[in-house]
């Protein structure tokens, strides 16, 4: 049965950057110069074509986009300048905007003027919910103790009230690419067994960003990997010990110093990659799509009204450091409410989902029909 | 008898014949032989030193005979017969025994090859004994050209001799000039209009005093040979039929009567004749000169699909591609682009063939523009069929999608078959008019493909543009002037010399019977009904040899291919 090619894709494709695919005439330098281009998970030449045809289920049917960590060496070799490594970037932003049931993803992906209006609005929302709640029942002067502004208790239970509805929306999204990439497929028999022995590479990806450190440079891979471990500190400080981080005035050492070693990471990290972009630096910062920008903007702006605000706090400026603290979550709310299961940070799922994705898949690939070359972990590691 | 002083000459053509044959051997052996002075082996006999060697030796030797065992005479005989003719011996005192082409290249035993090598070498030299000199004769060549086909390359080259000041007559079957690419809207690839490339020529060609343009005329026979033609031309006078005839004098003639499209009905999945918007490539150009790109049912396409090879590259229909349809088919997807800028063009291809000078850069283009292009396989051809009434398009197209291997489906609104070149139905009737030769598919052959592309094995007859093989507009001008710079040479010259080897009649012997007459395909033998005798008009002769093996009273004698020399050959082979 033939398969109906949409000609309109490749237009619907462009807001997400992939402007440069049309002129790929499918020479293959790309896939033969990719490093992690193998059986069977052959990029970037083919997502590329299923792009130009307009493939759209067979495009959401991909993993690859995911196995790409945009090195750039495909697109420096490509003599058409058809850019297959930021046609992968784009790919995986179209597809975290076909992963979301919601909706919201594609609108802030198709118009950055949509997303910074979204980010505005929480942010203003936040402002509002917290001033509204801080000023019924504590003091603006006080930053802790009994009379606190925004007191520790109650951020507490608002910041896990806020995690259980991000998870249940990054699930979910995380469930349809699933469904979309191995569960719907009827003719790959995934043996469960597969998912159970091979349920060892989420973790691994997710903190060791294992694959990225056999890209060629290293660089950009020890900066992502200190942003990553930087952002998971800061989480586990936020979920866990926030009343010992929102004590004081005095520095409790045995937690601040994770807090001053994540702010630090989360600061450089972002600084740099900043720097990259503006300078395009390297092939994979010659493009940068609006969601880029807004999502390291907003990170670095948490990272230091966050350390501004604890400042503030040692520095016994009650009132600038509330001030500071409702800033910080003016900005912390809509990155969370929006960047993680609508935009560029709901990456931090579907790339470690996908590595795993991509070795079941390769179990059930290899026994419909055994191949060559070895299964298994081979395949992402 | 002496035998005549004769020097052996044994090229080893670089390693092609010595890494078969044992050339030393072949030497020595022919040094042996009754009336050889001096054998050599040597590298290439060909090149300078080599054909200094034989100069020198003719003199320091007083060489009377020359054998040159190397490649086929037909890569080098011309050669080696010019160093001869330096050095002040007659060049028909040169024999080449070809041991390459016949030794090394077909056989791999050294040992049996070095004795054939040696066998070839003796027949040689036991024909050149038999050599005469022989005299190249001279005719007077008459400076008027007729041109068959009035299109580019027929008006170019009429410009070309006018410009030179000589008389032209060019015939055209049809009312008007132009030719197939006065139906064509832009070129490719720099999208200038034909339009005005050929109306420029038409204005120019028609005011021309020294071009007789003649359409709807027909040129009705040719006789006579290189220099001396004498054609007669035929003019239509509308429903009367045959028209008055008017005979020219001309000392060449160049053929340029172009093609015809392949007909797109022949190929039955593509529903040419039955889909109204399945339309060939001449029909979308009539839509472009008429400036509306739509539907027959006058809606603007959404999708247009241009289909590549249709009548070309197939085992059913032609082998040959006919090289134009690729960077017109880009020109298409990109005046559909201009028109209509919100419609999706997916051009549907085999190979894409971007071999000219700005082809491969208008190929880039042509896929900044969002052309949609889909490889099909040679042997899978698309199938086209009406879409479904929920679809958005009215046909969708099955493709067997080689870069990605999958089965596709394409939308479209208006699908344009992009014919390929045909040779014309009257190119056999050309053919025996001006005695060219044509291809198995119906093109002119030219004298040699690479080196002699535009003459023909009849003097005097030129071939240009797509009636020898499709071709694009800047090869089809540059072969008509390359046709009118050869004849303007001669011109020039205004004589021309003509190969010492013919037959002959001897006169006495011939019984009149004709038989020779009707044999001979270069139609060079006359019959004078006067004397009862036939002659061989020595210029139009090839030596193929046809009559002096039929003629029943052996009247005939094939210079330089005497019984007498053939004999000493096959002596020589045997002994």
């Amino acid at each position: 049965m033939a398969i109906r090619a949409n000609p309109k894709l490749i237009d619907e494709l462009e807001p997400y950057g992939a402007e440069d695919v049309v002129k790929c005439y499918h020479c293959g330098n790309c896939s033969a110069v990719c490093p992690f281009s193998k059986q069977p998970y052959v990029f970037p030449r083919k997502p590329m074509r299923f792009l130009q045809m307009g493939l759209e289920e067979k495009l959401k049917s991909e993993l690859d986009p995911w196995l790409c960590y945009y090195c750039g060496q495909c697109s420096d070799q490509c003599p058409r300048d058809a850019e297959p490594g930021e046609t992968m970037m784009s790919l995986r932003r179209w597809l975290t905007s076909r992963y979301d049931w919601t909706g919201i993803s594609r609108l802030f992906y198709k118009s950055w003027r949509f997303e910074v209006g979204a980010v505005i609005l929480v942010a203003l929302l936040t402002v509002i919910g917290f001033l509204t709640f801080g000023f019924s029942q504590g003091n603006i002067d006080h930053y802790d103790g009994p009379n606190a502004f925004l007191p520790s208790s109650s951020i507490h239970i608002f910041d896990w009230g806020l995690a259980v509805v991000l998870l249940a929306l990054l699930l979910s999204n995380a469930a349809r690419m699933w469904w979309f990439t191995t569960g719907r497929d009827k003719s790959l028999r995934v043996p469960l067994g597969a998912y159970v022995t091979k349920a060892y590479l989420l973790p691994v990806h997710f903190f060791t960003q294992k694959r990225y450190s056999q890209c060629e440079h290293k660089s950009p891979w020890a900066i992502h990997l200190a942003l990553v471990l930087s952002y998971v500190t800061m989480l586990v400080l936020i979920m866990f010990f926030l009343r010992d981080m929102a004590s004081g005035p005095a520095v409790d050492w045995r937690v601040h110093v994770f807090g001053y070693l994540a702010t630090v990471g989360l600061v450089v990290s972002t600084v740099v990659f900043l720097r990259r972009r503006i300078r395009k630096s390297a092939t994979q910062y010659k493009h940068s799509h609006e969601s880029d920008w807004i999502f390291l903007i907003l990170l670095l702006a948490v990272a230091v009204t966050g350390i501004l605000q604890h400042i503030l706090h040692r520095s016994d400026l009650g009132l600038e450091a509330n001030m500071m603290y409702v800033t910080h979550l003016a900005l912390v709310v809509p990155m969370l409410v929006l960047e993680v299961p609508f935009s560029k940070w709901s990456h931090l799922a579907y790339r470690p989902l996908a590595m795993y994705l991509a070795d079941v898949r390769a179990v059930a690939l290899e026994r419909r029909e055994p191949a060559s070359e070895p299964a298994g972990e081979l395949r992402t590691a | 008898m002496e035998e005549p002083r004769t020097g052996v000459y044994v090229c080893n053509c670089g390693t092609n014949i010595a890494k078969v044959v044992d050339c030393d051997a072949v030497a020595d052996s022919a040094a042996q032989l009754p009336g050889v002075v001096v054998a050599r082996s040597y590298k290439y006999m060909c090149s300078n030193p080599g054909q200094e060697m034989i100069a020198q030796d003719i003199e320091e030797h007083a060489l009377e005979r020359v054998v040159v065992a190397a490649c086929s005479p037909r890569m080098h005989e011309p050669t080696f017969r010019r160093a001869l003719q330096t050095a002040g011996l007659n060049p028909y005192f040169l024999e080449m025994a070809n041991i390459r082409e016949q030794v090394s290249w077909v056989h791999d035993d050294g040992a049996v090859a070095t004795q054939k090598a040696k066998a070839l070498v003796h027949a040689a030299v036991n024909r050149v004994v038999h050599h005469e000199p022989l005299d190249r004769m001279s005719v007077d060549m008459c400076p008027n050209t007729l041109i068959i086909g009035g299109g580019i390359a027929g008006m170019t080259a009429a410009l070309e001799f006018a410009g030179a000041g000589k008389q032209v007559y060019l015939v055209e079957k049809l009312d008007h000039l132009g030719g197939n690419l006065a139906r064509v809207d832009l070129t490719a690839p720099y999208l200038d209009s034909a339009r005005d490339i050929i109306a420029d020529r038409i204005t120019r060609v028609t005011d021309n005093e020294h071009i007789d343009v003649m359409l709807d005329a027909q040129v009705q026979s040719l006789d006579g040979f290189v220099g001396n033609f004498k054609a007669t031309i035929r003019r239509e006078t509308g429903l009367e039929g045959d028209g008055p005839t008017v005979s020219v004098d001309v000392g060449s003639v160049v053929v340029c009567t172009g093609y015809k499209e392949f007909d797109a009905s022949r190929v039955t999945h593509y529903g040419y004749g039955k889909l109204p918007n399945v339309i060939t490539s001449f029909e979308f150009e009539r839509m472009l000169h008429e400036g509306r790109v739509e539907t027959k049912e006058g809606r603007l396409p959404q999708y247009v699909a241009i289909i590549h090879c249709v009548g070309s590259r197939s085992p059913e229909f032609h082998a040959y591609c006919s090289r134009v349809c690729c960077m017109t088919a880009l020109k298409y997807a990109r005046e559909v682009k201009s028109a209509l800028p919100k419609s999706y063009v997916s051009d549907i291809y085999v190979d894409m063939h971007a071999f000219g000078k700005g082809m491969e850069d208008f190929y880039r283009r042509s896929a900044e523009i969002k052309t949609l292009f889909l490889m099909y396989e040679r042997g899978e051809p698309p199938v086209i069929r009406r879409a479904d009434p929920d679809d958005d398009c009215e046909m969708l197209i099955e493709v067997h999608e080689q870069l990605s291997g999958e089965v596709i489906e394409i939308p479209a609104d208006l699908v344009i078959l992009m014919v390929g070149m045909e040779a014309r139905e009257d190119s056999g009737e050309v053919a025996r008019l001006v005695n060219i030769s044509r291809d198995k598919d119906g093109w002119f052959i030219e004298s040699h493909p690479k080196l002699d592309p535009v003459a023909t094995t009849t003097e005097g007859v030129y071939i240009a543009g797509t009636c020898a093989a499709p071709k694009d507009i800047p090869d089809t001008v540059a072969q008509a002037r390359a046709a009118a710079g050869r004849i303007l040479g001669k011109i020039a010259r205004g004589k021309i010399d003509i190969d010492a080897v013919y037959a002959e009649v001897d006169e006495d012997k011939c019984s009149g019977c004709r038989v020779c007459n009707e044999l001979c395909p270069y139609v060079a033998i006359e019959y004078d009904a006067e004397t009862r005798r036939s002659h061989v008009i020595s210029a139009l002769c090839k030596a193929c040899g046809a009559c002096v093996a039929a003629c029943p009273s052996g009247a005939i004698k094939a210079r330089h291919f005497t019984d007498e020399q053939i004999f000493a050959q096959i002596e020589g082979v045997l002994a």
